[in-house]
């Protein structure tokens, strides 16, 4: 029995033991608990300056320190073992924005919050300018936009509302005006003048000037021109040049449009059939050029800049060059020889002058023959092989006239 | 047989010299085509980018109204693009501490912080996983030339994971708005500035219908309170395949006409990631879905819709895409009558010792936020496989859902023990007994073994009014190798768990399916 005592003593006071030492530990892990309270006071900070975070741990432990920012995230350790004071990487201390951290311990989070970075108003100014469209058209409607993306030096972009000047020149104006800056930029629409011309631009944040810029100002839409004919003479000869010439073309504020601008002529003839050709222009003339006809016509003439201008209609009319021309058959009829032609000197006509004819046999065409006289004189033969013996009607034409001859006789 | 020798050596010298010959010419023509690659001048303007889509998280334009210009379609959906090819390769960036990409992304003066950031992660070997899931995104300004544009982008929800020495340090969550000025670069919208503002956190709150609901541990459909009593279900014909070639919804109208009169009220089906489409689903097979769950609502059952099957790679940067595919099926049925709730997940615990237990947590969790913005009025449970793993995200779920196959004697033991951690209704989702007697498995339990468990099981139900859904309806001719692996005794398991044999007779467990 009093062994039985011994052992529930024994027993009670072992559990008794292990009750106040578990109550102990947990006491002790009570206080094992860390805390972070933050000492640094400032919450703003600007850019490119040392950002200490010092933290005051209820107990030492090794700490670390996540930090979340505009590009990107880290983990940084404290400075010394076991305390909680971190000084932000530069590169990470230099870019502004709102940067969240998380002060971790060795089992989780220990402390939360953000500081932010903003930019760095002290140090020079960076400048960037963005100016588009390059080239624009003269009148006041078109414009080219100025950016300005002023930073500081750590590339940060400037706060909104900084004051951005800018400068333009554009003949004997200049003009200068002041932006506030909104969204990380600065900009304005720069209308075009009724002249054209190159504009220069310029911008200045702070001390530092942006280098030049310049926008070229082109011509408006050219407007309703004149066309004029030359030639060396009015006659049909198919060997001389005919030059249609234009006023100068002008927009409708008087600027000569761009050189190179195409203006395309349409001629017509007396058929109803169109001819073409065009020039483009040199100092707002534009010079179109074609070869007289080979026989008597007239020519209406009407120029157009397509799709923005067109000149009046020009009438210009071409005489006959010969009213005959001998023509003359060897051989049995098989060689035909048709010249001299002579022109409106009697002189002879210029070589390559074209000579057509048509061989007819019972009314039904057989062949047409073109070719291109050499010292006024152009010669067809008929050959055997091709033309058996029998009669053929045959028609002549050149320069406008045209002969007939029935029921040659081939043998 | 000196002959002979000398036949021998001869082919074989021939042998060699045609050998070296290949040789030869396969070297020079993989010389020569190694040449040619990236000689194609049109990818010099990166016009013809073969770009897959690989980050899609959820991007709103809020507003396109700026004092630059009008902005064109097009352009738009370029910056978008870009701009969130931007945050991926950022975020793989930072995973990796590698720089690819990042040049195409970034300007030369930008890229900069982003590359010494990256050097001291790598010098400190820090990981971050990170992705982002919402964006809301409206432009401040276009300028005239459309070479540049400022946007702000708020309530950018981040999620990361810090790993130092490829130990977990932090999970973190953050909430904040961006101001972003990008530049047309080479074809390649590419950020210039961008400068974090603000800080906050602030989910929206989204407005349920209340038609189900779960108070306490009861779950209630329209105010009535709602007892499951389920089955899992393939087509006898077409098990793990049941929205493929071979679908008939008058088979599956049939079976449901033989759970309904069998005296169930649930099935639970199964949704393929990759058969449905990944992140872009396939609209037949969404219509295909949507006749199944209109076959049900006509016969009076109610669905328990298990997505994600055949699903394993839960990484945060494939996050978004599994996003958009949850998208796309949950927000279509967020008024279909027939859901009871949505599965994210089969058995997702059997992928934490190859995919990382907090990998696949953390997409479970954020996958059930996901799933409750964009259907409210529908339960979410996750089908864990075991009941230890059942705990886990209980505040996440509206209901536990966990499976049963070990010894039917220790259950009521290890369901009151699960019990004491939850306080949610909890769904025996899966069990059942293979009747495997046969050439594989010769003291497999018999049919009658089966109907004996299932008659024990039901009395088990009965007494504590357990939520359940069997494994499964049919006995089926073949199981495909993704499902218990290629092993012919595993295999020949799984066929035989049905309540139907394959000749569409009845197994003396039917008696018990439901009672």
């Amino acid at each position: 029995m009093k062994l039985r005592k011994k052992y529930i003593i024994l027993l009670l006071l072992g559990s008794l033991i292990c009750t106040i030492s578990i109550a102990f530990t947990t006491v002790l892990e009570k206080t094992d608990e860390v805390s972070a309270v933050l000492l640094t006071k400032e919450r703003v900070f600007e850019a490119g300056n040392t950002i200490v975070l010092d933290f005051k741990l209820s107990i030492p432990v090794r700490t670390q320190l996540f930090i979340h920012s505009s590009f990107g995230s880290n983990v940084i350790d404290s400075d010394k073992q076991n305390t909680a004071h971190f000084v932000v990487p530069e590169f990470m201390a230099k870019k502004k924005g709102l940067v969240s951290y998380t002060l971790l311990g060795e089992s989780g989070s220990l402390y939360e919050g953000e500081i932010r970075i903003i930019s760095n108003t002290k140090t020079k100014v960076h400048l960037e300018s963005y100016i588009g469209p390059p080239s624009i058209i003269a009148g006041g409607e078109d414009y080219t936009m100025q950016i300005i993306v002023p930073t500081d030096s750590y590339d940060n972009p400037l706060p909104d509302s900084t004051a951005v000047l800018i400068r333009h020149q554009f003949l004997d104006i200049e003009k200068e005006s002041i932006l506030q800056s909104k969204d990380m930029i600065g900009w304005v629409n720069i209308f075009s003048y009724d002249q054209s011309g190159r504009i220069l631009l310029f911008s200045k944040v702070g001390g530092t000037v942006s280098k030049e810029f310049s926008v070229e100002v082109y011509p408006s839409l050219p407007e309703n021109f004149e066309i004029r004919s030359n030639r060396k003479h009015a006659y049909a000869d198919g060997n001389q040049i005919t030059e249609f010439i234009t006023s100068i073309i002008k927009d409708e504020y008087g600027n000569i449009v761009s050189d190179g601008s195409l203006v395309k002529f349409i001629i017509k003839d007396a058929k109803g059939l169109l001819l073409h050709t065009q020039g483009s222009t040199v100092n707002g003339q534009a010079v179109g050029k074609i070869l007289h006809p080979d026989h008597k016509d007239t020519w209406q003439i009407k120029a157009y800049v397509p799709g923005m201008a067109e000149s009046n209609t020009l009438t210009i009319a071409y005489t006959q060059v010969l009213d005959d021309f001998e023509v003359k058959f060897d051989n049995d009829n098989r060689e035909i020889t048709i010249g001299p032609l002579v022109s409106f000197m009697e002189q002879l006509t210029s070589d390559g002058t074209i000579v057509k004819i048509d061989v007819f046999k019972d009314n039904q065409k057989i062949e047409t023959k073109i070719k291109t006289s050499s010292q006024g004189l152009v010669r067809f033969l008929l050959q055997d092989g091709f033309y058996a013996s029998g009669n053929y009607d045959i028609q002549i034409k050149a320069l406008g006239v045209q002969k007939e001859f029935k029921n040659i006789k081939l043998r | 047989m000196m002959g002979w020798n000398r036949n021998i050596y001869r082919s074989l010298i021939i042998i060699s010299f045609v050998g070296a010959i290949i040789l030869i010419l396969f070297g020079i023509s993989q010389t020569l085509s190694y040449l040619t690659t990236g000689a194609d001048r049109s990818s010099m303007l990166h016009l013809a980018l073969h770009k897959e889509q690989v980050y899609l998280p959820k991007l709103k334009w809020k507003d396109t109204i700026n004092p630059g210009r009008p902005i064109e379609k097009q352009t738009l959906q370029d910056i978008e693009q870009d701009y969130l090819n931007a945050w991926y390769i950022r975020n793989a960036a930072y995973q990796t501490n590698k720089q690819e990409g990042i040049e195409d992304y970034y300007t030369k003066s930008a890229r900069k912080h982003i590359v010494t950031s990256l050097v001291s992660n790598k010098e400190k070997d820090i990981a971050i996983h990170s992705t982002t899931t919402t964006h809301n995104v409206a432009l401040d300004f276009y300028s005239a030339d459309g070479q540049l544009a400022v946007i702000t982008d708020t309530g950018v929800k981040e999620y990361q994971r810090v790993y130092r020495d490829h130990e977990l340090l932090l999970e973190t969550e953050l909430q904040s708005d961006y101001q972003v000025m990008l530049m047309l670069e080479d074809g390649f919208w590419r950020i210039r500035h961008m400068v974090k503002e603000k800080n906050y956190s602030s989910d929206p709150v989204m407005q349920t219908n209340n038609s189900i609901k779960v108070i306490g541990e009861k779950i209630f459909v329209e105010d009535k309170e709602y007892q499951i009593k389920g089955i899992n279900y393939y087509p006898q014909k077409t098990p793990w395949d049941m929205f493929g070639d071979d679908y008939d919804i008058n088979v599956i109208g049939a079976d449901f006409d033989v759970i309904k009169n069998a005296g169930l009220n649930t099935i639970r089906i199964f949704i393929p990631y990759e058969v449905f489409g990944k992140a872009k689903v396939k609209t037949e097979k969404l219509e295909k879905l949507k006749e199944v769950l209109d076959k049900a609502e006509a016969k009076n059952l109610k669905v328990i819709v298990t997505l994600f099957d055949f699903y394993g790679d839960y990484s945060v940067l494939d996050w978004t895409l599994t996003h958009r595919h949850a998208e796309q099926i949950v927000s279509t049925f967020t008024h279909h009558k027939a859901i009871l709730a949505w599965d994210i997940k089969n058995e997702p615990n059997l992928d934490f010792d190859s995919r990382g237990k907090e990998n696949v947590l953390a997409w479970l969790k954020e996958m059930t936020r996901q799933i409750k913005q964009f259907d409210p009025n529908h339960l979410i449970t996750i089908g864990w496989s075991d009941t230890a793993s059942a705990s886990l995200l209980q505040n996440e779920v509206d209901i536990i859902s966990f499976h049963y196959y070990l010894d039917i004697n220790t259950f009521p033991e290890a369901y009151t023990a699960m019990g004491a951690k939850i306080e949610k209704p909890m769904v025996l989702q899966e069990f059942g007994l293979s009747s495997s007697r046969g050439l594989w498995s010769p003291f497999g339990p018999s049919e009658k073994g089966q109907a004996n468990y299932y008659k024990q099981f039901q009395e088990i139900i009965k007494q504590d009014n357990i939520h359940y859904l069997s494994w499964t309806l049919y006995d089926f001719d073949e199981v495909p190798s993704g499902v218990v692996g290629k092993l012919p005794w595993r295999k020949h398991k799984q066929k035989y768990f049905g309540f139907i044999d394959r000749d569409g007779n009845k197994k003396p467990a039917f008696e018990f399916i439901s009672k």
